[in-house]
């Protein structure tokens, strides 16, 4: 799942400068799960915001609409009625969600109220951990399942450097394990040791376009 | 949640809500034929044992379709359990396949905005909501 | 009454009929705006136009390959979306409710019986079919209809879903077949199940356009206009 977290307060208030009226949309998927732009979220969003123009003497119509995924087209069946009443729209969805509105309403301003973070999995209730790079070649059959890209400092693919230290941790950080020693650790509890060895090709990492997936099934309906 | 409970319905923004999607929704619903050919659509009707409470169209019938055949006058307890249909019991992944062509995510969707009118959607930190919600 | 519904109430059926589904194809397209569709913030996917082959002369073998290779990648392309649809998970359904609709209309358009009366009133009317025929696939049109109410009765999701309504137009389908077949064998008393038939047929032909019936229409509206991942071909309208 996508994880975010939500902007300083005053980063918000910046972006929205004179725009008034304002609404801030909420988003039902990745977001509202990690507790950052759901519904509830929203409304809080535009209550600290109604309450800090309050103090600063002013005043700022914002109202909150939630729709189920701000990802997708088919949920946007009423923010097409409303977002005419709007000057901006703050969005509580991921950097997709904010582009697709964007997208959709292009003459109107909207801003992210998220820093949207990494792909995770769930630790506990509102604590998160960051999994996958979605860097687009998985190499976790031949790791343990343990992402070198995301949990090693310099995205290794073939590790380790020469900065572990004697404990198993990373030289960028005692705190950090290193991947590529946990790796180790992990596939020879397996018995795997030997795909340590393996040499993967370096990834090219510069000049990173944007990517579509279309699934082979569906390649004749799109004429790709 | 507990002054939110206690709250009466604002009825005239759910039959606003209603109304602006009256003529699709409407159609929708009357042209459902109750075939249940939509069952196997869906993955959670399949991991269920294929109890018929998954099935796509029971869950638009027992959400939408009560809240249109009331005309919107619904009590906060029947909002209650509607969310427990349109939320726990669909995920919303829009893979539901219906013979006629009735366009049962969007009517999923709206039933989930009726409740969110009212305040009525899932907590994800609640006591237990791995259990109840995902 | 008899003469009301043996005059006057068969224009007016048909009538009802007729204009009950423009008024519903009116509604469809009022409701249903392509300029909505344009505002999609995902534009329209752009078809390519597929390159026309240089032609090769027609042989046994060109046959043969076009034969396999066509048909294989017509498997390779179609299959993995077809295993998904109700042809495969309910192929004894699809079966029932093709022959069901493919007869539905069929055994009445065909009728001789419908068609002398055609043919007296308009002074024209469709080819009949041998009375057997016609016969035969009312009894199928039953067939198909008792499969319907033996789920609506018998199998648990389908009885999850149902309600009186449900009985009423399978009813209201069904009632014309069963009376029409009694009178074409002249059971009971012919004078008054002819007049229950043609009441029945009246009935049908006024729900349609406003009941679920209404999906006569409005299956291929759905299915043809509105875009969506099952739709046949792009679809082009909005909601």
């Amino acid at each position: 799942m996508i994880i975010a977290h939500r902007k300083p307060l005053e980063e918000i208030v910046e972006m929205l400068g004179q725009l008034n009226p304002v609404l801030v949309l909420g988003c039902g998927g990745c977001t509202s799960i990690c507790l950052a732009g759901g519904q509830r979220e929203a409304e809080q969003l535009a209550a600290d915001l109604r309450e800090d123009y309050g103090n600063r003497g002013g005043q700022l119509e914002v109202n909150t609409y939630t729709i189920e995924r701000q990802c997708n087209a088919d949920f946007f069946a009423d923010i097409d009625r409303l977002a005419g009443d709007y000057q901006a729209i703050v969005s509580t969805a991921c950097g997709a969600g904010v582009q697709f509105v964007a997208e959709r309403y292009p003459r109107l301003p909207v801003l992210p109220a998220l820093n949207t973070d990494f792909v995770g999995f769930d630790k506990d209730v509102g604590w998160y951990e960051e999994n996958c790079r979605t860097c687009g070649d998985c190499v976790l059959g031949e790791t343990g399942g343990i992402c070198p890209v995301t949990r090693c400092a310099k995205s290794l693919f073939n590790g380790p450097c020469g900065g572990t230290r004697a404990d198993g941790t990373c030289e960028v950080d005692p705190d950090i394990p290193c991947a590529w020693f946990e790796i180790h650790k992990r596939l020879r509890e397996q018995g795997r040791l030997e795909l340590i060895t393996r040499v993967r090709p370096a990834r090219e990492w510069q000049n990173q376009i944007r990517r579509t997936v279309i699934q082979e099934p569906y390649r004749e309906r799109y004429g790709k | 949640m507990a002054a939110a409970q206690q709250a009466t319905v604002d009825t005239g923004k759910v039959k606003d809500l209603l109304a602006a999607h009256r003529a699709e929704m409407k159609r929708y619903l009357s042209h459902c034929m109750h075939c249940t050919l939509c069952a196997e659509s869906c993955f959670l009707f399949m991991a269920r044992d294929k109890d018929p409470r998954y099935m796509p169209s029971y869950k638009v019938l027992n959400s939408l379709g009560v809240l249109y055949r009331r005309r919107g006058r619904v009590e906060r307890s029947f909002l209650e359990k509607i969310k427990k249909i349109v939320w726990r019991n669909c995920v919303l992944c829009r893979r539901c396949y219906c013979p006629v062509g009735v366009d049962i995510p969007r009517m999923i969707a709206l039933a989930r905005a009726v409740c969110r009118s009212q305040g009525v959607y899932p907590d994800f930190d609640e006591q237990g909501h791995q259990e109840s919600w995902l | 009454m008899e003469e009301f519904i043996r005059g006057p109430l068969v224009w007016i059926a048909f009538a009802v009929f007729f204009a009950g589904l423009l008024l519903q194809g009116w509604l469809f397209f009022r409701n249903t705006s392509p300029r909505q569709r344009r505002r999609l913030a995902v534009p329209e996917p752009k078809k390519k136009k597929p390159q026309k082959d240089k032609k090769t002369p027609l042989t046994p073998a060109a046959l043969y390959a076009w034969l396999v290779n066509g048909s294989s990648a017509c498997y390779q392309r179609h299959w993995p979306r077809l295993r998904r649809t109700v042809l495969f998970t309910h192929p004894f359904m699809t079966v029932v409710t093709v022959v069901f609709h493919t007869f539905l209309f069929a055994a009445p358009l065909l009728a001789r019986a419908h068609n002398e009366l055609l043919r007296r009133g308009l002074g024209a009317g469709l080819p009949s079919l041998a009375d057997a025929a016609v016969d035969a696939m009312t009894l199928v049109v039953l067939l198909c209809g008792a499969i319907f109410l033996w789920r609506r009765l018998l199998v648990r999701r389908v009885r999850a879903i149902t309600t009186f309504y449900d009985y009423l137009v399978l009813a209201i389908t069904l009632a014309p077949f069963v009376t029409g077949f009694m009178a074409a064998h002249h059971w009971l008393d012919y004078h008054t199940v002819i007049l229950v038939h043609i009441g029945c047929g009246e009935l049908m032909l006024m729900a349609i356009p406003f009941t679920k019936l209404g999906h006569m229409i409005y299956f291929f509206l759905y299915r043809f206009l509105l875009p969506g991942e099952y739709s046949f071909g792009q679809g082009s309208r909005a909601w």
